[in-house]
């Protein structure tokens, strides 16, 4: 069958053609999303492991430097707070020498803030905090009455 | 498969890695006066396993990501590690000889210029 219309080479040109325009309509940065099968999952995705001694929580945040994120525990939870900004967004319209055309966002932007619960007490004093390449890596040391006790047996 | 010492026997790694799983980063592309700039996040990577191939047409964006093997059992699990890879078809008319790649803050940003034959020329026009 043909479905071709007058004025247009192939029907998939003026699919192209759309798909485009909606692109450069969409100006606005996404909202940041982690990696989650939900679109809108919670930002930054972590993964936690727990040893006999702390608690370590890994998180990506590319494009954040140390500064920019504040890592604090708070009624039994890690909170991880900060802010993405985007970069070189020049707005459409900020002149026509200076035209930028957006084809894909998918870098969210924006301040974002994750309460991790933690199932055991923390030594909020000595949690330690590493940004290396865009990971996070939070070390929360167990409270010394939440690591495990090794109660020795004495014989009779 | 890891031994009792902990450490992972080259053949189980080479497997492993062959087994592991490919990510798509996250992406902006934008065109600035003709030149494609193309940011991506590839958090864990590092200058020297980012891989940057422009051919006939064709960005090809890899990063190599080393486990980060963390010690304990696992609680969470909201993403995985793995090798970065993407593709991107922008035809014809850009300097390959021009792109420059920055990896910084774990993003990698990419520029293509245009070539300079393709930019829009002013004629000056003069009177007679």
């Amino acid at each position: 069958m043909r479905t071709t219309r007058p004025g247009s080479a192939h029907p998939l040109d003026e699919l192209c053609a759309e798909v485009d325009r909606l692109w450069t309509t969409l100006i606005a940065a996404p909202p940041l999303h982690g990696w989650g099968s939900t679109p809108r999952a919670a930002f930054p995705a972590v993964n936690v492991r727990e040893t006999d001694d702390a608690v370590l929580v890994e998180a990506e945040i590319p494009g954040l430097a140390p500064a920019d994120v504040s890592v604090s525990v708070a009624d039994d939870a890690l909170v991880l707070e900060g802010e993405r900004r985007t970069d070189g967004a020049c707005p459409a319209g900020e002149g026509a020498g200076n035209e930028v055309v957006w084809h894909r966002r998918e870098r969210g932007s924006g301040r974002f803030e994750r309460r991790i619960p933690l199932a055991v007490a923390v030594a909020a004093d000595r949690v330690e905090a590493r940004l290396v390449d865009g990971v996070l890596t939070v070390r929360c040391p167990k409270a010394p009455e939440a690591q495990p006790r090794r109660v020795p047996v004495s014989g009779g | 498969m890891v031994t009792m010492n902990g450490s992972v026997p080259d053949r189980a790694r080479d497997a492993d890695a062959a087994a592991a799983l490919t990510y798509q980063p996250h992406v902006d592309l934008r065109v600035e006066q003709g030149d494609v700039v193309v940011v991506a996040d590839l958090p864990g990577a590092t200058p020297g396993s980012i891989d940057v191939a422009f051919t006939d047409g064709v960005l090809a964006l890899h990063a190599q990501v080393p486990a980060r093997d963390l010690p304990g059992r696992v609680v969470r699990q909201e993403y995985g590690i793995g090798d970065f890879r993407r593709q991107f078809r922008l035809g014809e008319g850009f300097d390959a000889t021009g792109i420059t790649a920055v990896y910084a803050l774990g993003v990698l940003t990419v520029r293509i210029p245009k070539l300079a034959a393709e930019r829009p020329r002013k004629v000056p026009v003069q009177g007679g």
